[in-house]
């Protein structure tokens, strides 16, 4: 699976909605789902899933799917 | 099926992902048909938001399913005043060590101890008044106190930990005035982990949520396993293999000296050890039964001379050491201690055998002792939890003795020639109790655990018992009996209400261990007494079938009341109370 599509995987599960609603203008603001708590988990189940630690100063800030996808990509292309 | 097999093994599964555990948890809810359903309620002083996946997990691992709500931060009592009105039958109740106040490990060292103390008085008078509003919850899981930071050695006692021990201490205190409340030790958890592995610092420091998954999905199997798959197994017998299970090698070709079992090397004591392990179930009140393939003489020579055997032929309930398959085998003993075959643990060696039981016998819970010998230790382990893990009453503990004196009474009873013979000689006496407060716990988990003899399966938690005694509108009777052989301990049980002009018996149900000897009569010339001073002129009964109580489905015709009404099995009883005369039990001594 292509990376994007795993990630849009992590988040339809761990937040309870549906993978295909994803896209640029997903965020904390627009899914009624995504509040702190869901966030910790959601940053839990990406660095899980992808092998990947997500720096401290960019775990609270990355609050909507490109945000998440642009910090991903920099891990993933420093692993 | 298959389908649900995969996701089982998924969840099952080390190193699953979050994301793949949350998925899988989703879509077995969706196909599994439980058996149980449970509503928990989570309160506690940190954001412990994933245990409610890992709960759903670990019960739908046991076949049944778990609907979680989680409380507000740090107010149990109006959590549990909310769980309540949601319909919740149990809470994790989860108080954070160092969130007690702010950093509170950190505030010790600085706080006046009087300050400690006020904290310690003020946290044991809510946690009184939080046990005291939850005492309606079929069961609180009270989590003990942990440490979060490892203590510097200073070579001196270590005041932080002097004061965890203390809190803990005052929680259990609070918690056993409370039958319905158990006690979790969390300390363990981290133990097994490792703090590194238990908590995360990042999430603590920014949303106060201090654990991670492993944690979490420890805790939650822990918690489940303490509640037996809420209800859905009370294992009560230890079926073992001999060869290759309980010594190294083959009795029968090694003979006496060859086997390998000494507490002094390996392999042997690796067999010395799980005998120690089975023997110390014995005492705890499982029974020990063996299921092996040889000659019942060369078995016996090893409980009775092997100077290392730590069993002995009088640990072992029940035993059939032939040559039949063990399949038979296996129903003969649960016919013979007159148990469920889903009462039964099964250990043996051979991969054919563990395979064949499996298949013919899916109800009996079947472990394989490891390739890799050094792996038994820990299935060990998993058997003592698997058994111990529920808690058990005083009344449980070494039940072989009981069993054995009812085996030595089925054989004395032969030499009579008739049944009243048998029956007068057995000096059979029987304690009957009112609202017997003291026997709470055992009253409970005999409606819990019995299956054959209980004519409506009315499961009862210890709080629902409380529940019963504290009222006016009813009577929980219970029954002790003994004979020459011994004492039988609690063994039947009448859940009764008073309905106005109407006896009602809600549930009536008796350990097997005593049926056959008119002792079921016992109660009822009694409640019929008491039935009459309530003002009640009727009595209604009724019996409710269920897989495994099919032996009782005529008990009421047996006690003289009149059948009304039949419906899918279901049989009700009614009889005006001045018509009805329980059968007399002339041989039997009842003391009230």
């Amino acid at each position: 699976m292509k990376t994007e599509d795993t990630l849009k995987d992590v988040m339809a599960t761990v937040l309870g909605i549906a993978a295909d609603s994803i896209n640029d203008d997903t965020s904390m603001d627009t899914v009624e789902t995504w509040d702190s708590i869901k966030h910790m988990n959601l940053v839990l189940a990406i660095e899980e899933e992808f092998g990947v630690s997500i720096p401290d100063e960019d775990a609270a800030n990355i609050t909507s799917y490109p945000l998440i996808r642009l910090v991903l990509n920099e891990q993933l292309k420093g692993k | 099926m298959s389908e649900t097999a995969d996701l089982i093994a998924l969840l099952t599964a080390p190193g699953t992902t979050l994301t793949r555990t949350i998925s899988a948890v989703n879509a077995l809810e969706k196909l599994a048909q439980p058996r149980r359903r449970v509503r928990i309620g989570i309160s506690s002083n940190v954001s412990v938001d994933l245990l409610s996946v890992f709960l759903r997990k670990h019960a739908l691992l046991c076949g049944a399913s778990a609907d979680v709500c989680m409380g507000n931060h740090d107010d149990p009592l109006t959590d549990v005043a909310q769980f309540i009105q949601a319909g919740v039958e149990e809470m994790v109740f989860l108080p954070f060590f160092d969130n007690l106040l702010p950093a509170f490990e950190r505030q010790i060292e600085l706080l006046e101890p009087d300050a400690v103390a006020a904290k310690e008085a003020d946290l044991r008078a809510r946690y009184r008044l939080v046990f005291e509003k939850a005492r309606s919850l079929r069961q609180v899981y009270a989590c003990s106190f942990h440490r979060f930071s490892p203590a510097v050695d200073t070579g001196a006692a270590d005041t932080v930990s002097r004061v965890l021990d203390r809190f803990n201490e005052m929680l259990r205190s609070e918690a056993e005035a409370f039958p319905n409340v158990r006690v979790v030790d969390t300390g363990a958890i981290v133990h097994l982990l490792g703090a590194e592995a238990a908590f995360d610092t990042r999430f603590y420091l920014r949303s106060t949520a201090p654990f991670a998954t492993p944690f979490v999905n420890e805790l939650a199997r822990r918690i489940v396993a303490g509640a037996r798959g809420f209800n859905s197994y009370f294992y009560k017998a230890l079926v073992l293999d001999c060869d290759n299970t309980l010594w190294g090698g083959i009795i029968g070709e090694d003979l006496i000296e060859g086997i390998k079992l000494d507490p002094h090397s390996y392999p042997g004591r690796v067999f010395w050890q799980a005998q120690q392990a089975f023997l110390a179930l014995e005492r705890q009140g499982v029974l020990l039964c063996l299921c092996s393939k040889n000659n019942p003489e060369d078995v016996d020579e090893v409980f009775d001379k092997h100077p290392n055997s730590v069993l002995r032929r009088e640990h072992i309930a029940a035993r059939q050491v032939n040559w039949t398959d063990k399949v038979s085998n296996l129903q003969a003993i649960a016919r013979e201690l007159n148990i469920g075959l889903d009462s039964l643990v099964f250990i043996d060696d051979s991969d054919f055998e563990c395979n064949a039981v499996r298949s013919a016998l899916p109800a009996v819970r079947v472990f394989q002792v490891p390739k890799a010998l050094t792996d038994y230790p820990r299935l060990l382990t998993e058997i003592r939890e698997l058994f111990l893990a529920g808690g058990i009453s005083a009344e449980s503990r070494s039940k072989t003795a009981q069993y054995r004196q009812r085996q030595e009474a089925a054989e004395s009873s032969a030499q009579f020639e008739t049944n009243e013979q048998y029956l007068a000689s057995l000096d059979l006496r029987v304690q009957l109790s009112r609202d017997d407060t003291a026997n709470l716990a055992r009253i409970s988990e005999l409606t819990l655990k019995s299956n054959q003899f209980n004519l409506t399966t009315l499961r009862q938690s210890p709080a629902e018992i409380q529940q019963r005694i504290d009222s006016a509108a009813g009577t929980v009777y219970s029954l002790g009996a003994s004979d020459r052989f011994g004492n039988a301990g609690l063994t039947g049980v009448v859940l009764a209400s008073w309905q106005g002009e109407t006896a009602r018996i809600d549930a009536f149900l008796m350990s097997c261990r005593v049926i056959g000897r008119g002792v079921e009569f016992c109660f009822w010339p009694a409640l019929a007494e008491d039935a009459r001073r309530h003002g009640c002129r009727f009595i209604e009964a009724e019996y409710r079938p269920t897989a495994k109580n099919a032996q009782v489905a005529d008990f009421y015709d047996r006690l003289g009341l009149p059948l009304v009404a039949e419906d899918n099995g279901t049989r009700y009883y009614r009889a005006a109370l001045d018509s009805f005369t329980p059968p007399p039990i002339d041989w039997i001594k009842v003391t009230q």
